[in-house]
């Protein structure tokens, strides 16, 4: 199963992670890059990305652009804004915080 | 942003499109098949359909979407079942129905606020007594005065005084009114203004004699006048008096009670001619002014309630005689309705009202319940199906919930229809002798109650059936193939729960039903000491004519005379009063040789003037000594015959005859008794024996007669013939009123509000036994044809016609049991707020229980027979191969 292998809520930060990188990716892309960089630890549920980008788009955290892929196949391309930018470092810093908590406690004897 | 969604849309499919593609080009090069690489491809990405919509989330709309999308839907499915929206919708417009006009008539009396600036200052003012049930009914003129002097501060106190029945002749007709008799400051606290002319100005009318005027009440004016506004300065004679018309109230004040409606106003003077003036203006025992009173601004009830008793203390004091034990309550002017006694038991009785109708609705909402669970079998598979396409379970409730609501719209809409022309069929309903005013009350609150109804329907009755639809396992559903489902047992256990709940509710309706019609007929059998039928009431007042006491009496004698040759007459007499219509006041007795000690009243009966022939014709037997007879003249002297009870309690052991007492005081004069009359009713039909005497009209005068005429005719035909005579005796008519003793005892004193409870009761209990019948019916009908496989199972395998109906029976007898034991418990629970409200029978009455409960479970079972026994007939082979 690909289901619900990311911690919840986090989908966002990898989104917006992956698209920190200067070149403008398509959903595929996305998806594949997500999967490599976590060198295939990290299995979203590939179809929940669009809705998750459409909400990113509508809440103007990324911009899009149709363009050709190596394939010369139509595709919709991905691009982070400013605010995606200041969203990227409050989710980031959100999810640290989470995180050294949940650390904290599973360390506590 | 909606505009491009269309566009988004397309775009968002070939995105998803190119995803898929792509990652199946990835597996195919790394070693897949095709067919392997596509499925892979799918598993990877998800539900698409789900996706989508998850995906359209995002803008925010689609509740708008969702809701016309569901709209578009249900009304689809409403179109496609005809014959069940229509059974739901008249349902529910039934349920609606009763509960709205209940509402309207409840609001209608006690809801609304008077109309008039700042009503939630207004505060009534009532007299708590512990002498009767009701409270005293008002203040005397005189307290009235002292309260709104002293609580000056804090509030204005104002009130009036009805004249229930007074002739108006202007334009050389005349016709009986209703007037309220209003203090100087009535209309100015109140802040009502004329829709022309004037109102009675502050100040005017409160001294006996002052020149009389009248102000028209805004219907009275359109009615009698056509509108004319030449009206004002034009003269009138009021109850005897030459007034002048000064004024039209506006339209939307009807007079400070909610249910009856004035004709017109007049100030005090005017109301009250001077030869009731000394009772009236002076005496603290003639109760009859109802009080409101404008708080003043900041001031709250509790306030306002302690500056009144240190009030009534300071009277207490001032006036031990008549005012010892004086406690005045203020209340919100809306608790006090419809007329300010201090224990109004009317609230008690709209509230019962409002139980009653929502047990109605609640039957029909089991009924609209149980035809959704059924469309919801019918319904799973589809909902398996969407769901398996990716419709997410919230969307699919909310869908079918849509349905629901859209239906209980519909049957709301015809409910508060028929709600609102059942209040109009009530306010039409004429009553003789008091102008009643009912079901007025449509406003916003009717329609909010109504919607709020209709909501709370929908929901309680579709969200059940829905989540059984959409609970669905999609597998075993999809997987059962036509067969409507494997029925659970939980779902049985629900029908089942809603049939019994059903069978208590409708129990529980016809026992109060039951209790109301049975309290009715003991009202209607008991004994009132007199006989009713066959007899005419004419009700005269020749003090129009200023004719004096002799020209008076000779008119009535000459008046008897005359109807005495009239075709059929058997008796004919004349009366001061008529039992349960216009009674005279509380009369002080003072005991001869029996001194009242000092600070004490005298004790209180209420008499009649009546002529010798009125125990003949009223057929009241004297059980002791003789009646009145034509030798009781003027000088003869004084006499009185007193009732059973008067005579037990004022001469306990003794023989009254002979007795003597006294009306004024101790010393005299005094009046002998020469005979005892039988007991009977003589205010209210539901009062205890009460002390009355009888006095001649020979001895004690009054212009205001009422001719009692029993004959053998028809008396409604003997109405004109009695009329043509007056006329010709005394061409200004002076009539106030002619009905049949049987009309005159229909009246709100009498037994108009019996019948209005059983009435109302007994429609109730039959659209609760009727909703239940359709119930179980429906119930049993269901589960019958849900176990036709089984049913031919057993069959083929032998168990006999008798066997299968045993087996449908025992289930349904069960559910029955179980609802009517129910029914018992919740009954017995809610009549205990009927004791003040029943005559004769108790609310615990066990006739009345178990006759209707036996009646109920015959019917219950009936409805249960029916399709049981249709189920025996089934062909074993057919029901074996059904679907």
């Amino acid at each position: 199963m690909y289901r619900d292998e990311i911690l919840p809520g986090t989908l966002y930060l990898l989104v917006l992670k992956t698209l920190a990188r200067p070149d403008k990716m398509h959903g595929y892309e996305i998806a594949n890059s997500m999967q490599r960089t976590s060198e295939d630890v990290l299995q979203v549920e590939e179809g929940s990305l669009y809705p998750a980008l459409q909400r990113m788009f509508i809440k103007g955290w990324v911009t899009t652009k149709w363009g050709t892929t190596a394939g010369n196949r139509r595709a919709r391309y991905y691009q982070l804004t400013a605010a995606g930018r200041k969203q990227l470092a409050v989710e980031r810093s959100q999810f640290e915080c989470v995180i050294g908590a949940i650390t904290l406690v599973i360390e506590a004897v | 942003m909606l505009v491009n969604r269309r566009q988004f849309d397309v775009d968002l499919e070939e995105e998803m499109h190119l995803h898929l593609e792509l990652r199946q080009q990835d597996q195919i090069e790394s070693g897949m098949s095709a067919d392997d690489a596509q499925a892979a491809a799918r598993r990877r990405f998800g539900n698409v359909t789900s996706l989508r919509e998850r995906s359209n989330l995002a803008w925010g709309w689609e509740w708008l979407e969702h809701l016309t999308q569901d709209l578009r839907f249900g009304l689809r499915i409403l179109s496609k079942n005809l014959v069940v929206t229509f059974v739901i919708v008249l349902t529910l417009a039934l349920g609606v129905g009763a509960n709205t006009a209940i509402f309207g008539l409840v609001n209608g009396i006690l809801l609304q606020r008077l109309p008039v600036p700042a009503p939630e200052q207004i505060a009534a003012l009532v007299i708590q007594s512990g002498e009767s049930s009701l409270g005293a009914l008002g203040f005397s003129y005189l307290q009235f005065v002292e309260f709104r002097e002293q609580t000056a501060t804090i509030c204005e106190v104002f009130g009036s005084a009805t004249a229930w029945r007074l002739n108006f002749t202007a334009e050389g007709h005349s016709d009986t009114l209703t007037i309220g008799g209003v203090s100087s400051n009535y209309f100015s606290a109140l802040g009502v203004k004329p829709a022309l002319g004037r109102l009675v100005l502050p100040g005017e009318g409160e001294h006996p004699g002052e020149p009389a005027v009248v102000v028209l009440s805004y219907a009275f004016w359109q009615k009698r006048f056509g509108g004319d506004p030449q009206v004002i300065g034009k003269p009138a004679r009021v109850g005897g008096k030459t007034a002048t018309i000064v004024g039209v109230m506006e339209k939307e004040f009807r007079g400070q009670f909610s249910v009856f409606e004035m004709d017109a106003y007049a100030p005090l003077s005017t109301a009250f001619d001077e030869s009731s003036a000394s009772n009236f203006w002076n005496s603290r025992d003639m109760h009859l002014m109802l009080v409101l009173a404008r708080l003043k601004p900041g001031v709250t009830l509790a306030q306002a309630q302690s500056r009144f008793d240190v009030v009534s203390r300071r009277l207490a004091a001032q006036y031990p005689l008549t005012d010892k034990d004086l406690k005045v309550r203020v209340m919100d002017e809306r608790l006090s309705r419809p007329i300010p006694y201090a224990n109004n038991a009317f609230i008690m009785f709209s509230g019962l009202f409002l139980i009653l109708g929502a047990l109605v609705l609640l039957l029909a909402c089991t009924n609209i319940a149980n035809i959704l669970m059924a469309r919801a079998s019918v319904r799973r598979r589809e909902m398996a199906l969407r769901a398996a396409l990716g419709g997410a379970r919230s969307r699919l409730l909310r869908q079918m919930l849509t349905e629901t609501l859209l239906t209980a719209l519909l049957g709301g809409i015809a409910g508060v229809t028929l709600g609102a022309s059942l209040s109009y069929l009530a306010s039409s309903t004429h009553l003789s002798n008091i102008p009643v005013r009912l079901g007025f009350g449509f406003d916003w609150r009717v329609f909010v109650y109504a919607l709020i109804v209709v909501i709370f329907t929908a929901i309680s009755a579709g969200l059940s059936p829905a989540l059984h639809a959409t609970r669905a396992d999609v597998n075993t559903v999809l997987h059962q193939g036509g067969r409507a489902d494997a029925s659970g047992k939980a779902r049985h256990k629900v029908r089942g729960d809603l049939m019994a709940a059903q069978v208590a509710g409708s129990l529980t309706l016809l026992i109060v039903a039951g209790l109301f019609v049975r309290s009715l007929r003991a009202v209607e059998r008991m004994d009132i000491g007199f006989d009713p039928n066959q007899l005419l009431n004419v009700t005269l007042d020749p003090s129009v004519d200023n004719y004096t006491r002799i020209q008076t009496n000779e008119f009535y004698r000459s008046l008897e005379t005359k109807v005495r040759t009239l075709p059929g007459i058997q008796s004919v007499s004349l009366a001061a009063s008529v039992p349960m219509g216009n009674t005279l006041g509380n009369q002080s007795v003072y005991v001869e040789g029996r001194p009242v000690p000092s600070g004490q009243r005298a004790p209180g009966a209420f008499f009649n003037n009546v002529d010798p022939p009125y125990f003949d014709t009223l057929r009241i037997r004297i059980i002791l000594g003789r009646a009145f007879t034509d030798a009781d003249s003027e000088t003869a002297p004084l006499v009185a015959i007193v009732n059973e009870t008067m005579a037990r309690r004022f001469w306990p052991g003794e023989d009254p005859l002979g007795k003597r007492f006294s009306l004024i005081s101790d010393a005299g004069p005094f009046v002998e008794i020469v005979g005892v009359a039988r007991d009977g009713k003589y205010r209210i039909l539901a009062e205890d024996p009460q002390p009355y005497f009888y006095v001649p009209l020979t001895q004690h005068f009054t212009s205001q007669r009422t001719l009692q005429i029993r004959s053998s005719m028809l008396p409604e035909l003997l109405a004109p013939l009695v009329q043509h005579e007056i006329k010709a005796l005394d061409a200004s008519d002076p009539v106030e009123e002619i009905q049949t003793m049987k009309e005159s005892l229909g009246g709100t004193l009498g037994y108009f509000i019996f019948r209005l409870g059983a009435s109302l009761a007994a429609a109730m209990g039959l659209l609760g036994l009727l909703l239940a019948i359709v119930g179980v019916y429906g119930v049993v009908s269901y589960a019958a044809t849900q176990r036709t496989q089984e049913l031919g199972v057993r069959m083929a395998l032998g168990a006999s016609p008798r066997q299968i109906l045993a087996l449908l029976l025992r289930q349904g007898a069960q559910l029955v049991a179980a609802g009517l034991l129910f029914g018992l418990v919740g009954a017995w629970a809610l009549t205990r707020v009927m004791s003040h409200m029943l005559v004769g029978v108790s609310p615990s009455d066990p006739l009345t229980y178990l006759s209707v409960a036996a009646l109920l479970s015959f019917i219950t079972l009936l409805a249960c027979w029916i399709p049981a026994r249709r189920a025996t007939r089934i062909d074993p082979m057919v029901a074996l191969r059904y679907e």
